[in-house]
């Protein structure tokens, strides 16, 4: 199927950076397009429509990203639907020594779409045992800039100043 | 002296004087047998008084002639004896003195066998003693080693596991960010490269 000019200039916001919150936006579409059709069915057989389902933010973001300013249709969200239950992206694991919080987050993803790949999702896990530092777990490698690792690596030189103390 | 040495000299003055007893009694039979035979042979004869007479001093001389002997060998005996005792004597005195020498030397090879066995068991001993003290140093050595490059090995994790013990929950990742950003920047060349590919 071809793609449209909406899938082609489409960019995954910022807000929407982990595995998690996309399925969750995944899981908000369906619904909403599964609430508008059975009030289209609701409408033809004169039955009293349900109330909207809620939206998450992230997912209001997501429609708002997608239409670019135009009205939203059952179409285009089911467009939408698709297109990101298609969408493969490259995920990262970072590991802290605590969890960050929405800005740090914010920063951390920020960098990596800014310096690897735009759509890039990332999930965070927290090990207080890194003392430091963080470590990114691709679907290939692990790069590891903890504390600790900076600290086993450098055990000469630690057991160096130990033996001079 | 010992007594079988004694008991063999008296054995032989008996027998020595025995065996002039003998001599001379064979001596005065043949002498008696003569006479008779001078009686008997017609040879002239002298008158008994004559004959008690001549008898009765030749019976006095051979007495003295026996006294005489007796004597001569009674002092040759007791030279003999004085002699041969002197010669036991000297034999007894020289064979103890060799045997003391012989045991003397016996004596001092033995000493020497038993000073020199103690050389050896001391230079053995000695010799044990170094070896098992270079071994003990060997292997306090090693050990010493062993527990330097297992410290070391686990340094790292030690002071890490000490850091992050330490810290707790109080991490504060705003103030590693930065440490954490210039990480990132470091290795961004990696990263890209790694996340690009799988792209």
């Amino acid at each position: 199927m071809p793609e449209s000019s909406a899938a082609k200039d489409f960019v995954l916001p910022a807000a929407v950076y982990s595995p998690q919150l996309l399925e969750s936006v995944i899981y908000d579409l369906q619904v909403y397009v599964d609430w508008i059709r059975q009030n289209e069915i609701r409408a033809r057989v004169g039955a009293n429509s349900k109330d909207a389902p809620n939206h998450s933010d992230e997912t209001v973001l997501v429609i708002e990203a997608w239409q670019k300013g135009k009205a939203p249709t059952i179409d285009s969200i089911h467009a939408l639907l698709s297109h990101l239950k298609a969408l493969k992206l490259p995920e990262v694991h970072i590991t802290l020594a605590a969890l960050p919080n929405h800005a740090q987050r914010r920063t951390l993803v920020e960098w990596f779409r800014n310096n690897t790949v735009p759509g890039l999702l990332v999930s965070f896990v927290a090990d207080r045992n890194l003392g430091g530092g963080l470590v990114v777990r691709t679907p290939n490698h692990v790069f590891n800039y903890s504390w600790r690792q900076e600290l086993v690596a450098g055990r000469d030189k630690l057991a160096e100043i130990v033996r001079r103390v | 002296m010992s007594d079988p040495l004694l008991l063999l000299i008296a054995f032989a003055v008996v027998i020595g004087l025995a065996v002039v007893v003998l001599i001379q009694g064979w001596q005065l039979h043949r002498t008696q047998a003569k006479l008779a035979a001078l009686q008997n042979s017609g040879a002239p004869r002298v008158d008994p008084a004559t004959a008690v007479d001549l008898e009765a001093k030749l019976k006095t001389a051979y007495e003295a002639k026996i006294v005489a002997a007796t004597s001569t060998f009674g002092a040759d005996l007791e030279a003999t004896s004085k002699r041969l005792s002197e010669q036991v004597s000297r034999l007894t005195t020289t064979v103890i003195e060799e045997e003391l020498e012989a045991y003397q030397k016996t004596l001092e090879q033995v000493r020497a066998s038993a000073i020199q066995a103690m050389d050896q068991i001391h230079q053995a001993v000695e010799h044990q003693r170094t070896e098992l003290r270079e071994g003990m140093e060997a292997d306090l050595a090693k050990e010493e080693k062993a527990l330097a490059a297992k410290f070391d090995a686990h340094l790292g994790d030690v002071v890490a596991s000490y850091i992050s013990e330490s810290l707790g929950s109080g991490v504060d990742i705003g103030a590693q960010m930065q440490f954490i950003l210039t990480s990132l920047e470091a290795h961004k060349a990696d990263i890209r490269k790694d996340l690009l590919g799988d792209a």
